[in-house]
């Protein structure tokens, strides 16, 4: 297991070249990354902290994105999101690696804080500015600490099917958590059961109900949502996967929270950003907001 | 508290059809404004006028004279009035901020034609209406764009479209809304633009008469219910269509029902298969025709017959086939006009239609 320093649980860059790249880190406002064990001693010499890691032994996380293939992910006209979400769920709380082509080093980053992840992100040199930029918007985020918000159990039996039915219950936003056997505190547990993993989240919805969902999003097909926090006080986090910005998001949250703020990721020229919630309304036990344009990644803070 | 008003369809209408009427949920904090709202000042009472010269099937060039003569006509025969300036003061007055709702699902081949629009514009400024207060309203600019709408217009006359987003609601009422659940899709929420929410006063249907692959037809309602409200291509999957219910629905949803005040279909050329686009010329024909009116269900229920007509002559299934395949992947449903009459915003009964018919020269 290789050690690693959480500070706020920012997930941990894994840094390739060498010592000479020091100036581009330090434009990017990265401390103390992770290089490879044998690298270690240049960069020390160079008067630099950094970590050592080897990026061969955790367990490999999948190239978040999407992939708009028309009609296969389901009966549907919904694209097909590549998470890993759902893997948390499975793993828990291990080392992962994201080893990411260029173009995706900030949404690694991003997905792997949203799912409070131990994970080393390498990325390529060319996306150092925008990791720097990303990694700068999490620091600033308030630690939270609460606990994740669902109210689906699901006995995972380790299986690729079990697998998939939690990829396809996460695709659509269904918040559960992995349990041993069911928990009287949920409104629904669920076991594998059937072979196709569509119709069982499909099944999902159906018996939590939309009425119980505890975050429904209008307005886009490519965001997925984890929620913390508890009746009082919430985080929402929301990652869009599609290649362009999800406009006009319409957010419900399951709660009546009066102060709604919008914490915005950078994306490309695009600088973080911090608004109270446009539309905002309360009532019926539910809150709803806009989301004005969701590019990558934002941060909602609710409060009662 | 956000304030909202949950409408249900009302039962005898989703009794009258069918078992499989998806739920519908109606979320509007507005009230029924008046009367003259679809049905409107002329329920039942639909002006049909046609002339073999306002439109060269050849070349589909308009003649600008003749469309003037019909507008004027048309409006005068449907208030009863002698002028034409006095037939547009029953709808409007010099304070309306009027929308009017193209139809460029097909444009530019086939689209509320810009001459027919510009002629509405006149008739609105004469009365005193200010050409920023006029407004072109569409779903989307990319189709909007083929049209060149401007250069028929004076300098000031709004074009209104909410942008190429086809998933977002950006530019609809996040408090306007249908809720409903067709296919286990997970956004079930159909948004009104925000346009016609908090913008307009009054709406001109302007659609097109043409056939359409779902919902048999496509006329008033579908061009004023789905060029109104986002994200509703949801209701076909496969063979399957809810637009037999859908459309009427969205029509009925307050303040699009109250704001919608008069309906003027270009009917100069329509398409018989294939609609709402003109997927290959040769399903274009030609009845130079327009019909004017406040009642959509009325205006709609003659259009079956128009559009059903020149499918016999062209040899192709009637609008009310069930059966897909070669002449398209849905089932019509053309008995969405039905419905909506049983929605209260329109009389269906050919018996008790009132038209007027005339030829123009």
């Amino acid at each position: 297991m290789i050690p690693l320093l959480f500070a706020f649980a920012i997930p941990n860059l894994f840094w390739e070249p060498g010592p000479e790249t020091a100036p581009a880190l330090d434009q990017a406002g990265i401390e103390c990354p992770y290089v490879r064990p044998e690298k270690m001693a240049a960069w020390k010499n160079a008067g630099r902290c950094v970590m050592g890691g080897d990026p061969a032994k955790p367990e490999k996380m999948r190239v978040p994105g999407v992939q708009y293939r028309m009609n296969e992910a389901s009966a549907s006209r919904s694209p097909w999101i590549n998470s890993n979400g759902w893997r948390f769920q499975r793993i828990g709380r291990r080392v992962v690696l994201y080893d990411l082509p260029k173009g995706k080093g900030a949404f690694g980053l991003a997905e792997a804080f949203m799912y409070n992840a131990e994970a080393l992100v390498k990325i390529d040199p060319d996306d150092i500015k925008a990791y720097g930029d990303m990694a700068k918007f999490l620091k600033g985020l308030e630690p939270l600490g609460m606990p994740e918000r669902v109210n689906i159990g699901f006995v995972d039996d380790g299986s690729a099917m079990a697998g998939e039915m939690m990829n396809l219950m996460a695709r659509k936003n269904l918040l559960f958590k992995v349990v041993k056997k069911a928990d009287p505190q949920l409104d629904l547990n669920l076991k594998p059961e059937g072979k196709n993993p569509n119709e069982f989240a499909v099944m999902a919805r159906q018996k939590l109900t939309d009425a119980k969902r505890l975050v429904r999003l209008y307005g886009s097909e490519t965001t997925l949502v984890r929620l913390e926090g508890n009746d009082t006080r919430s985080r929402l986090h929301l990652i869009n996967y599609g290649n362009r910005p999800a406009e006009g998001l319409q957010v419900r949250v399951q709660g009546e929270f009066k102060n709604v703020t919008l914490h915005l990721a950078p994306s490309g020229q695009e600088p973080a950003s911090k608004i109270a919630a446009p539309d905002l309304m309360t009532g019926e036990g539910v809150t709803e907001f806009t989301v004005p344009s969701l590019a990558v990644y934002a941060v909602v803070e609710l409060n009662k | 508290m956000r304030r909202r008003t949950f409408l249900q369809i009302p039962a005898v209408a989703a009794a009258a059809t069918s078992d499989e009427i998806p739920k519908y949920t109606i979320v509007s904090s507005h009230k029924p404004q008046g009367k003259a709202g679809m049905p409107g000042l002329y329920p039942g009472q639909v002006v049909s006028l046609q002339s073999k010269s306002v439109i060269d099937a050849a070349t589909e060039k308009v003649n600008p004279k003749v469309v003037t003569e019909m507008i004027s006509k048309g409006m005068t025969e449907l208030t009863g009035e002698k002028q034409a300036a006095d037939a547009w003061r029953h709808f409007f007055t010099p304070d309306d901020v009027v929308g009017i709702k193209l139809n460029c699902s097909g444009a530019p081949k086939i689209c509320s034609h810009p001459l027919v629009v510009a002629e509405i514009v006149r008739n609105l400024m004469a009365l005193g209406i200010k050409a920023n207060q006029i407004y072109l309203y569409e779903r989307f600019l990319d189709q909007v764009v083929t049209v060149k709408y401007p250069e028929y217009l004076p300098a000031g006359v709004n074009i209104g479209v909410v942008g190429n987003n086809r998933s977002g609601i950006v530019g609809y009422d996040p408090k306007t809304f249908v809720e409903v659940n067709f296919f286990g899709e997970d956004d079930t929420r159909s948004n009104l633009n925000k346009m016609v929410t908090e913008k307009f006063t009054k709406i001109i249907n302007v659609p097109n008469m043409k056939d359409h692959g779902a919902s048999g037809v496509t006329g008033c309602l579908k061009n004023i219910a789905y060029g109104s409200f986002h994200n509703v291509a949801r209701s076909h999957q496969y063979s399957k269509t809810h637009t037999l219910s859908f459309i009427g629905t969205l029509a009925s949803v307050e303040p699009l029902r109250s704001k919608t005040v008069l309906s003027i279909m270009d009917g100069m050329k329509a398409i018989w298969q294939g609609g709402p686009f003109e997927k290959q010329h040769k399903f274009a024909f030609y009845p130079g025709r327009m019909m004017f009116g406040t009642d959509p269900v009325a205006m709609d229920r003659l259009l079956l017959d128009i559009i059903d007509d020149e499918r016999k002559r062209q040899n192709a299934p009637t609008v009310w086939s069930r059966t897909t395949g070669e002449w398209g992947p849905y089932v019509r449903e053309p008995g969405h006009i039905e419905f909506a009459a049983k929605l209260g915003l329109g009389e269906y009964d050919k018996k008790k239609i009132k038209l007027k018919e005339f030829n123009v020269a």
